[in-house]
């Protein structure tokens, strides 16, 4: 009788006691959690753009919404594809259509507004409150993380900042006050790379398992 | 067993294990160990580790496979989620060793004096030299080794005073005495082949 043995002994008791909720059904409810704490914060921390009824139905927030919304919508398909062992890569097609978005809104720019935005510090405003309002998905997306099998932490680590500041940028939309489409591509972009980038540092070192 | 028959009585296995089946589950942990420890000991032995590592890894895959079952979903294959959990581990394991070796090997010069000059000798009883030992090991490892081998107290209590199951008490004590018998084997555990013998199959 091995030391194995008695493991698998002690293993096998434990049998059934895991009322495995789908990881799907889990994931569910993080992203509609972590879109529910950026929209909170969105309306009592940085305020809806004034002319937003005005705003809301014209072309240059439709672009943000659709555009945001593929980049969550991919980003949710390849982080369930991160946390399942053994998940087809086709799952990363899915992020097709927010890249197509980018090229286009950075090719056929309607609107001719300046890439750099209307003011100066257009971009750092732009590109902070996105980080901002990331930061609750970003933590609630790597406690459901945890609950998976990431079998590459790194790369798990920058789904999940990808995916966060994706849903950051969605709540973002709602206050942000540059309509070129080609400023919305670049920086929600650029924002959603840092956030990815810290996510890779910080799943390296807590995604193990 | 051809692959096609393993993939689908594993897998029958674990959509048992759910319904709570505990002997078909121990079954197929048996045979996962068994055709794990058939293809993964050559390979340790490739890069100059023994039966002993190759059985640490069985053992660290099983655990792994049985706290993350949830994460397959009976309706995809199960192989492919094992090789990716078996995989994942013996990366891990080698990435652990290898630190672990730098670690024994890259003491202070005053750590080198203390293991020349002082005979080792008598056995280490004193709280201090339990506390010394166990330092090694994670906090939540060191708690549960501390309550049951130090302090005699049950698996049962201390279950319950960490508001966990008796089978994750085991198996965290389980690994926590694997890890000492690791740190505390006496004799060295680095030579140089398996160095060198690593080095050439990176």
């Amino acid at each position: 009788m091995t030391s194995t043995d008695d493991l698998i002994r002690s293993l096998a008791r434990a049998a059934g006691t895991r009322r495995s909720a789908s990881l799907q059904a889990a994931f569910a409810v993080t992203g509609a959690a972590s879109l529910a704490c950026a929209l909170l914060l969105v309306f009592s921390v940085i305020g809806i753009r004034q002319d937003f009824a005005d705003m809301a139905v014209r072309m240059p927030f439709a672009f943000k919404v659709v555009y945001t919304g593929a980049l969550v919508v991919g980003a949710s398909v390849v982080a369930l594809y991160a946390a399942t062992p053994g998940a087809s890569a086709t799952a990363l097609y899915a992020l097709s259509p927010a890249v197509i978005l980018l090229a286009l809104g950075v090719i056929f720019d309607p609107t001719g507004f300046p890439i750099m935005g209307r003011t100066n510090t257009a971009v750092f405003f732009c590109v902070r409150g996105i980080l901002f309002l990331s930061l609750p998905a970003m933590i609630l997306t790597f406690v459901f993380m945890r609950k998976g099998a990431p079998t590459r932490p790194l790369f798990a680590g920058a789904v999940i900042g990808m995916l966060s500041a994706s849903v950051g940028a969605l709540a973002y939309t709602l206050a942000c006050k540059n309509d070129g489409t080609a400023f919305v591509a670049i920086w929600y972009a650029v924002a959603c790379a840092i956030m990815a980038f810290i996510g890779a540092v910080v799943g390296h070192r807590v995604l193990r398992w | 067993m051809t692959k096609e028959e393993r993939e689908q009585r594993w897998a029958e296995a674990m959509r048992a294990e759910r319904r709570g089946d505990a002997v078909a589950y121990e079954r197929m942990l048996k045979e996962v160990a068994n055709a794990l420890r058939r293809s993964l000991a050559p390979r340790l032995v490739r890069v100059g580790l023994g039966a002993h590592e190759a059985e640490d890894l069985v053992q660290e895959i099983l655990i792994g496979l049985h706290r993350k079952r949830n994460t397959w979903d009976p309706a995809r294959s199960f192989l492919p989620w094992l090789h990716t959990i078996t995989r994942y581990k013996l990366i891990d394991f080698m990435r652990h060793r290898r630190r672990d070796t730098r670690r024994r090997v890259d003491l202070a010069l005053e750590d080198w004096v203390e293991i020349v000059e002082s005979p080792a000798d008598e056995a280490d009883c004193s709280t201090w030299e339990v506390d010394r030992h166990l330092a090694v090991l994670p906090v939540s490892q060191r708690k549960i080794v501390r309550a049951i081998a130090v302090e005699g107290a049950s698996v049962r209590s201390v279950a319950q005073g960490l508001a966990t199951s008796e089978g994750a008490v085991r198996v965290t004590l389980h690994r926590a005495i694997r890890r000492l018998l690791g740190t505390a084997d006496p004799t060295p555990t680095i030579e140089p082949l398996p160095r060198n013998a690593h080095d050439k199959h990176r």
